[in-house]
């Protein structure tokens, strides 16, 4: 009877050692990156070629001052802002239509409905820039094209078709949530508001930061849209920088990666915990 | 037990059986209102919905009288005053013509609807009459729009902003390679429509089939590949940081978290510099005694490959791990604890439970990946971009479709073929994620986890 505990304890023992040995390994790999472009954003000389290997030969905060204070040639503080308004926009309307479309699809049965979702896998299926120039053409119609406002439109008009994601998820929240409300007298539209929005906030969350990240790390669409170096955006700007800018190109980058991070970080909770584990007992 | 949320009787009747019962059932309040909107609505006392119905038909007649009539005759024309500047004259624009052509087309179909809408309005009107009932008053029809049709009213935003800024744009594509626009053929000259001839340029031209071949070969093999690493990888990872015994999993997460945090052009550029001459990877290689490596060179084939693999890889599986993660907290606990208590084993339970949960909940996200990756610009663009490598027309031998479309289309002005190119990667990706769609757990039975 011991014998077998205590084998089973080493096996166990064994498992969770190598677990973590490839959680150290993945960290690393993933870590690796990151820390190289933060070291080089404190590297002192700004060029590329004068690293040992992967560390900076030389410290500074000069790339950050930099940064924020030279901004004749880039104006790094105006793009940040341009970026900040356009992403945040874009996802508040995106996540909004999105969320729309996901719930309806997974919820109701309507005719035209089978199609429809034929219809936006289709419609996905098409190569994203395969459009790039008819839009940059019915935009120049608008009087759109050096806006952001056009931007804007373009990227959160598009984020319903990547409703299947959301449609999944409301796919698990159990039906008899809906039944139970429903027999207590709810309309659909109190249904969605009351019961499923809550339910699903993790999904939220992570539908909130999807099309946060994909207009805040954009290049192609906004270089083709905003031609006007004070509309652009901070990856237009840093792909501007040459190569002997490489230190505050890489100053940049941080910055521009700190936003994300901290989203996520405050709201890791709700992204992994899921809200509807123990909301129903079968 | 599942609810009937969305309507009932009439109202599920598939179109055309409904249209064939109107034929037959309907009086003439119902032809009436075919063709002036809103006047059964009138007929039966509905006075706001029929004014409604009655302004939308005012507008779309105004529309074509002053201006869609006029984009109709452009569409097929594209056009037939070429501007002179000698002489002052203000030609065609065969591209903006093309455009407002689409949009008017879209507004006979929008028209066509509305009128179908107002004729089945006064037909279910006709049928509550008859019933003994009232017609359905105008806060009633509002009522409903929150309730039994709320996904007619939650709907409406986002179908309309896709038809615009997205079916617009593709129809646009689409009938692009039909013309010859591209080349020295761009407004002020007017562009013409010349059938399938691009598609014939495309597969016997000697130097465009050869690229396109050789490409899609690739392209096919490169979907599949960057599409498992993802999928396993991400799966794996979630699983991973899920054991029991691992703590502090908030922690570990951090890391794959900064990957994705990192905006993707940052980190592609980040891993070209990286790969590159002067970059830590072959300073080290130096240091050990080796020679440095051209990972990314004009004759680097495999190695280029391989490394855009794993960049791809390094982007891509830290949101699928999320998503997973999400999904796994999801999974419903008791039947875990019910087969602990039967004494199923770890292995066991993961075969027989994870999986099965994880693949139902995966397979959108799983063809929107290859779909992904199949199409993904970026990597090549910013590991190797402008490359032309010998043998290729405008490409290099780690490009996809989508970056020989780029090259052709945007850096060198060939629209039409670039256009017939994305009508080749659409049909390929389609077909291949129709089937996989259809035939998936998720499509089939929806319901399996409600």
């Amino acid at each position: 009877m011991k014998k077998i505990s205590l084998k089973a304890s080493t096996a166990k023992i064994a498992d969770t050692v190598a677990t973590y040995l490839i959680i150290a390994l993945i960290s690393f790999i993933f870590f690796v990156p990151c820390i190289w472009i933060v070291l080089a954003s404190f590297s002192k000389s700004g060029s590329i070629y004068s690293f040992d290997g992967f560390f900076p030969s030389a410290y500074s905060f000069g790339s950050f001052i930099k940064l924020f204070t030279d901004t004749g040639t880039y104006d790094y503080p105006l793009w940040f802002g341009n970026t900040f308004k356009i992403a945040a926009c874009a996802a508040v309307l995106g996540t909004f239509l999105t969320l729309l479309t996901a719930y309806c699809m997974s919820r109701y049965r309507f005719k035209g409905r089978k199609a429809m979702m034929k219809a936006t896998l289709v419609l996905g299926m098409f190569p994203s820039f395969m459009s790039m120039t008819a839009v940059y053409l019915l935009m120049t119609q608008l009087n759109a094209v050096n806006t952001h406002w056009g931007l804007i439109f373009i990227y959160s008009a598009g984020a319903p078709l990547g409703y299947m994601v959301y449609k999944g998820f409301f796919d698990t929240i159990p039906i008899s949530i809906d039944e139970a409300a429903k027999l207590d007298g709810a309309t659909n539209f109190q249904i969605f508001l009351r019961i499923t929005l809550p339910l699903s906030k993790p999904m939220i969350v992570y539908a909130i930061l999807m099309s946060f990240a994909s207009p805040w790390s954009d290049y192609l669409l906004s270089s083709l849209l905003l031609k006007d170096k004070s509309l652009w955006t901070v990856a237009q700007g840093l792909m501007y920088m040459p190569d002997t800018e490489f230190s505050r190109y890489a100053a940049g980058s941080v910055f521009i990666a700190v936003p994300i991070m901290a989203l996520y970080i405050c709201l890791i909770k709700y992204m992994v915990n899921g809200m509807t584990s123990g909301a129903v007992k079968d | 037990m599942k609810l009937d949320m969305a309507g009932t009787g009439a109202q599920r009747k598939k179109p055309f059986a409904l249209l064939r019962e109107i034929c037959a059932e309907g009086d003439w309040k119902c032809l009436l209102s075919a063709f002036i909107w809103g006047a059964g609505c009138f007929c039966y006392r509905q006075w706001i919905k029929g004014a409604i119905y009655l302004l939308l038909e005012a507008a779309f007649i105004l529309f074509f009288v002053f201006f869609g009539g006029e984009a109709l005759v452009g569409f097929f024309t594209l056009g037939v005053q070429e501007a002179n500047p000698w002489f002052g004259i203000e030609g065609d624009n065969s591209i903006t013509m093309l455009i407002w052509g689409i949009f008017a087309i879209i507004m006979i179909v929008v028209a066509v609807m509305v009128a179908w809408a107002s004729v089945k309005s006064t037909y279910y009107a006709q049928c509550r009459v008859k019933k003994g009932e009232k017609p359905e008053t105008f806060r009633q029809t509002l009522a409903n729009l929150l309730d039994k049709n709320f996904y007619k009213t939650a709907l409406f935003l986002p179908v309309i902003s896709v038809c615009v800024f997205n079916i617009l744009p593709i129809v646009f594509m689409i009938l692009i390679a039909f013309t010859n626009y591209g080349g020295d053929i761009v407004p002020p000259k007017l562009v013409d429509w010349i059938g399938l001839a691009n598609f014939v340029k495309l597969f016997n031209l000697s130097e465009f089939s050869s690229t396109l071949f050789k490409i899609l070969e690739w392209n096919v093999m490169w979907a599949v590949m960057a599409t498992a690493l993802t999928y396993f990888g991400g799966l794996g990872l979630a699983l991973l940081y899920n054991k029991k015994c691992v703590k502090a999993r908030g922690f570990f997460r951090i890391f794959p978290v900064l990957a994705y945090a990192l905006p993707g052009f940052i980190t592609m550029l980040g891993f070209k510099f990286m790969f590159s001459y002067g970059g830590p990877i072959n300073y080290y290689i130096t240091e050990a005694g080796g020679s440095a490596v051209g990972f990314l060179d004009i004759d680097a084939g495999w190695n280029a490959r391989l490394v855009g693999l794993f960049v791809s890889g390094w982007m891509s599986i830290p949101s699928f791990m999320l998503y997973c993660s999400g999904i796994l907290s999801n999974m419903n606990q008791d039947i875990h604890e019910a087969a602990i208590i039967d004494g199923a084993s770890a292995f066991k339970r993961f075969i027989y439970l994870t999986l099965p949960f994880v693949i139902f909940a995966t397979t959108p996200i799983l063809i929107s990946s290859f779909i992904g990756n199949f199409n993904n610009f970026g990597v090549f663009f910013f590991l190797r971009g402008g490359l032309y490598v010998d043998g290729y027309f405008l490409a290099s031998d780690t490009d996809l479709l989508i970056n020989w479309l780029y090259n052709l289309s945007i850096s060198n002005n060939y629209y039409a073929i670039g256009a017939a190119i994305s009508l080749v990667i659409f049909l390929f990706t389609s077909t291949v994620s129709l089937v996989v769609y259809i035939l998936s757990p998720s499509y089939r039975k929806e319901e399996t986890y409600q």
